[in-house]
């Protein structure tokens, strides 16, 4: 019992990190019906921010006192600005043209942009993994018989955080709204005044910029980074975002969770490396059963 | 450009036939062992390519784990030509026996997904890719784990052993293609072919001019996936080896680089587009870095940078010539179906002379 | 339309250009050699991507040695050339690639013997092709017992059962896998996690282990393999100290996750666990990626301690002067591969009477090689084409710097 909770822990920690790049696909694929596959290397690109943030910044390992509020604000604030530009510059780049185009152009485009993206990493911080601060204390927290670190609460704190402004901000304010009309029908948007171009981009730079703070927030958590690590985790993040059903924010938010705990007890009930096979054939008989998740509404084919 | 082709090379079959004779003709042109042994690796790739153009060029059906079938299949042949189980069956016989393996997996997994929207397929069959090698990997009692299956059984003809010099993979990999050729040319101009085209164009629309629209993909899916086994099985037999990390994501986007350089839907497009990104990963960029290194910029290494030209490729071909290098003239006019009305009247136009004609 | 056309025009201009390209790159391609005095040394090994903290120093090793060989007055103008190849592709060593760049060496008729590859899965992709052609090759890296030993091995000689091509100048690893089991019982360790990368030589490596270890008395809680580019342990990290074991064996190499592993110990408790590996944790990139996590942690090297053998010294000098850095753990074994091929052809030429020997010449020069002086000892090889000097060294990591602790000559 004492394990299963621990891999409880465990796997939220992981979800935590799943349901932050999660968001963005939704959005994305919410508004546009673009599966962004660059998105995952957006968020590798996240962690290389971070740390180029805190190099600046001089921090090598655990700060402490006011100034780590400074430091984790400083650096995460600034990892989710430079990945918010770096996806609007995608979409401008690579699939605003596309946007009338069969799907499969936009998709084909979107993983050579991930290709582009991941080396462009390679050749920024090379092929091995590179070792991230720890910047926070990482106090355990003994709660019964279940040990839980500082770092596992800030990835699921901040995760449920950053999911509640997201939804605020989607559901009550005016660009929301105007989020909302683009992703029901764009050209009954247009007409009601809303510049879907701007639009879109806006979606892009928050979808990007939440996988930003997952950069860091991985990065911290796993006291590492790799250029590659965005292909294994973005293709789970994704298939977090459709398990919770796509478009919905707190579907991303709850697969990206059952994802994070289907591995950790995948891991500790049957093997470690069965955990991708069993993973991806969750993503793969809930497109075939339940594509539109366990949240989101059926989607019709649009014509 | 307008250059006066003599009247037989002047008709698709000629050119075909000359294309041939060429091919026949290469490896007695360069004359050395490692440009056969490029012709013969590129003569498989040639022919995944073709295979994969059936699902993504002629049906639409955005396939990211054709790779996995391309793994199937050499698997089959491996454990079925190796002292892995003690079966030796001879391998003209297994040439068919794993494509129709790859085949019934291109059912198995079409079967149920291929309801889905087209960008949901992609997912799905790139989640199939990543599955495929990695219970390769697991499986290690059957399968050899991460050693794979080696020794395996080369192809003979009568007591004429193909050994390992590459020459005669290189002249049956161009049987294969002509073969494969042969047949995706009959298929695309096939009441079935008409009817992927229009899966293609509309699905919707298809779906109400009777056309059964799941039976005609998965047949898509299961020609598709032959042409892998037979690609596997080649390779395999060449290479002596299967392993599971030959069959990665990578190799997926590879071949589909292939299909978008070349053209997507045009067989001589698929095959050119093939050929080049198999001399640019073999020839070019070595030869490229080794001429930046005589330059002075040693530490340049272009090999590395073959995945982020791939990956130029695709965006750069999507966004300024979706329709490929050789487009098919159907594709282009789809594909640029977008761009303004005026094209659109004009290619709508030379679709109706070419459909009067 | 006739915009189009002649769009579609300058699109066939631009495909002839590229066709020309490819075809002139094709025919300007690997040209048999010239001048029959060039010798080519061929070097496959892993330069690019995560392995290339190995591949390069190892690459180094032969260079030195044919530079060095250059340096001497040689028979009729003979002369050396190193001719390398990468067998990584996107950064990972790839068995298909390898057994490319192999055939690439085997067209070459300058190519006179090769050293490589680096990885054992690599090894069995190039060892039938290497059979075949008769070119030697010398690994200075591959541990893996099936590549000259047993059934396994002979199958992987498929056109010549009964001629060797393959040699390698470091220790098996039923031998590594073995000394690191007794290892681990002398520091007094009994019970034992095990987790391999799943690759050849890891998962090889880590059933040689997981079977001595139990012969020796020790206890295996689990053997499990983790996945290529995997990042989070910590759900299998606390699946092991469920258990808690004394100590965890990896079967794997840095890049393969043996790093990231060790780190993530620290994050479920285990900070104190000992680790237990092979060779493959042996770079400095292990030290550098663990960090504080990097004490605690033991590991085999199937070579001698350079430092401790006087004819390394002189090794050691030159590669630093030349390269400006330290040797890596397989520099030697490499410059030791070179030389014994270098050795075998300049052997070949005064037995020709000036006249360059064959690759199969060169080939039984190599199996016959006895009592050859290396930076690694002393080695000749036995009938598998294994050396007759096996020789394993055991380093602890203290104060984030491997300390050599004592080595094993298993001759004796």
């Amino acid at each position: 019992m004492d394990v299963f909770l621990q891999q409880l822990i465990n796997g939220l920690s992981l979800g935590g990190i799943y349901a932050l790049i999660a968001l963005g696909y939704t959005m994305v694929y919410g508004i546009i019906e673009l599966i962004n596959f660059a998105h995952g290397d957006v968020y590798t690109l996240g962690t290389f921010f971070s740390l180029a943030i805190l190099t600046l910044l001089g921090v090598t390992g655990v700060v402490t006192g006011p100034a780590l509020i400074l430091v984790v604000a400083v650096t995460i604030i600034g990892a989710m600005i430079l990945c918010g530009l770096t996806g609007v510059i995608i979409e401008r780049l690579a699939y605003r043209r596309l946007r009338n185009a069969p799907k499969l152009a936009p998709l084909i485009t979107a993983i050579g942009m991930s290709f582009i993206l991941e080396n462009l990493m390679l050749y920024w911080r090379g092929p091995s993994p590179v070792s991230f601060p720890a910047v926070i204390p990482n106090p355990d927290v003994v709660l019964g018989s279940v040990t839980i670190q500082a770092k596992q609460i800030m990835v699921i704190l901040l995760a449920i955080v950053l999911m509640l402004v997201l939804q605020v901000f989607v559901y009550n304010t005016k660009l929301g709204k105007a989020m909302r009309a683009t992703a029901q029908d764009k050209d009954a948007a247009q007409l009601m005044g809303i510049n879907i171009n701007t639009t879109i981009a806006l979606t892009f730079l928050i979808g990007s910029a939440l996988a930003g703070a997952a950069g860091f927030v991985s990065g911290v958590y796993y006291g590492s980074t790799w250029f590659l690590n965005g292909f294994a985790a973005g293709l789970k993040a994704f298939t977090a975002a459709v398990l919770g059903g796509i478009g919905n924010l707190a579907g991303a938010m709850l697969g990206g969770f059952l994802i994070g705990l289907t591995e950790a007890m995948t891991t500790q009930f049957i093997s470690d490396q069965w955990s991708n096979v069993v993973v991806f054939t969750v993503l793969v008989l809930v497109l075939i059963f339940r594509p539109s998740g366990l949240l989101g509404e059926s989607l019709p084919n649009k014509v | 450009m307008t250059v006066r082709l003599p009247a037989p090379l002047r008709t698709p079959i000629g050119q075909a036939a000359l294309a041939f004779a060429v091919a026949i003709a290469l490896p007695f042109i360069g004359h050395n062992g490692g440009f056969t042994n490029f012709l013969a690796d590129a003569g498989a790739f040639v022919l995944l390519a073709l295979g994969l153009n059936i699902v993504v060029g002629f049906a639409g059906l955005l396939d990211l784990g054709y790779a996995a079938f391309f793994a199937i299949g050499s698997y089959a042949f491996a454990m079925l030509a190796s002292p892995q189980f003690g079966i030796h069956l001879p391998f003209w016989v297994l040439l068919f026996v794993a494509s129709g393996i790859a085949a019934v997996f291109g059912i198995l997994l079409g079967a149920p997904t291929l309801r889905l929207r087209g960008d949901y397929l992609a997912i799905v069959t790139l989640g199939f890719g990543e599955i495929v090698p990695q219970t390769f990997l697991n499986l290690a009692q059957w399968t050899g784990g991460p050693n794979g299956i080696g020794s395996l059984d080369q192809p003979t003809i009568g007591s004429y052993k193909f050994g390992f010099d590459a020459l005669p993979y290189y002249f049956m990999v161009l049987g294969l293609i002509a073969l494969a050729v042969w047949l995706a040319n009959n298929m695309r101009a096939s009441r079935l072919g008409r009817a992927w085209m229009a899966i293609r164009e509309d699905e919707l629309a298809a779906a109400h001019m009777g056309i059964n629209t799941t039976a005609t993909k998965l047949a898509a899916f299961a020609m598709g996936a032959s042409f892998s086994g037979l690609a596997g099985c080649a390779l395999a037999s060449k290479l002596q080896l299967v392993s599971p990390d030959q069959f990665g994501f990578n190799v997926s986007v590879f071949i589909l680089a292939m299909l978008v350089l070349g053209g997507m839907g045009n067989i001589p497009g698929v095959i050119v587009g093939s050929l080049i990104l198999s001399a640019l990963e073999r020839f070019i960029l070595p030869q490229g870095t080794n001429f930046l290194h005589g330059l002075g910029f040693t530490s340049v290494d272009l090999s590395n940078s073959r995945f982020l030209i791939y990956g130029v490729i695709l965006v750069m071909m999507m966004l300024f010539r979706p329709e490929g290098l050789i487009p098919s003239r159907q594709r282009k006019a789809e594909l640029h179906a977008a761009d303004d009305d005026a094209t659109v009247a004009a290619h709508e136009q030379t679709l109706y002379t070419e459909a009067v004609r | 339309m006739i915009s189009s056309q002649r769009r579609s025009g300058a699109f066939a201009a631009a495909l002839a250009a590229t066709l020309g390209i490819v075809f002139g790159s094709i025919l300007t391609g690997p040209l048999p050699a010239a001048a029959a005095t060039v010798v080519k040394i061929g070097v496959d090994l892993p330069v690019s991507g995560a392995d290339a903290t190995n591949g390069i120093p190892t690459r180094n090793g032969v260079v030195l040695a044919v530079d060095l060989a250059n340096a001497k007055p040689l028979p009729g103008g003979l002369k050396f050339e190193v001719s390398a190849l990468d067998d990584a592709v996107q950064g990972v060593h790839d068995p298909a690639q390898g057994a490319q760049n192999v055939k690439t060496f085997i067209a070459d008729s300058a190519v006179l013997g090769m050293v490589g590859p680096f990885n054992s899965n690599v090894a069995k992709a190039e060892i039938p092709l290497t059979n075949d052609a008769g070119l030697v090759q010398i690994s200075p890296s591959n541990t893996n017992t099936g590549l000259t030993k047993g059934d396994d091995a002979k199958k992987l000689r498929t056109s010549h059962p009964d001629v060797n091509t393959y040699f390698r100048v470091c220790t098996t690893d039923d031998r590594q896998g073995a000394a690191g089991a007794t290892f681990a019982r002398k520091l007094g360790l009994k019970k034992a996690f095990i987790i391999d990368d799943n690759e050849t030589y890891g998962k090889g490596l880590a059933d040689v282990f997981e079977a001595d270890f139990k012969r020796q008395g020790g206890s295996v809680l689990g053997h499990e393999h983790i996945t290529k580019g995997q990042q989070d342990f910590k759900a299998l990290l606390t699946k092991v100290h469920s258990g808690s074991p004394d100590m965890i064996f990896f079967g794997g190499t840095t890049a393969s996750g043996g790093g990231l592993l060790r780190k993530q110990m620290a994050d479920v408790g285990m900070r104190d666990t000992k680790y237990v590996g092979g060779d493959g944790i042996s770079d400095e990139e292990f030290t550098k990626e663990t960090g504080d996590m990097a004490n605690n942690s033991y590991y085999t090297v199937a070579a001698p301690e350079t430092s401790k053998l006087p004819s390394a010294k002189a090794f050691v000098a030159a590669y630093q002067q030349k390269f400006h850095a330290n040797p890596g753990p397989y520099s030697a074994n490499a410059y030791a591969a070179a030389q014994i091929i270098i050795a075998a052809v300049l052997k070949g030429v005064k037995d020709d009477g000036g006249k360059l020997p064959t690759r199969l010449e060169v080939r039984q020069n190599v199996a016959a090689t006895q009592n050859f002086d290396t930076p690694i000892g002393r080695i000749g090889f036995d009938k598998n084409g294994d050396t007759t000097a096996p020789i394993l060294s055991f380093y602890e990591i203290k104060d984030g710097k491997p300390q050599f602790l004592s080595q094993l000559n298993l001759k004796d």
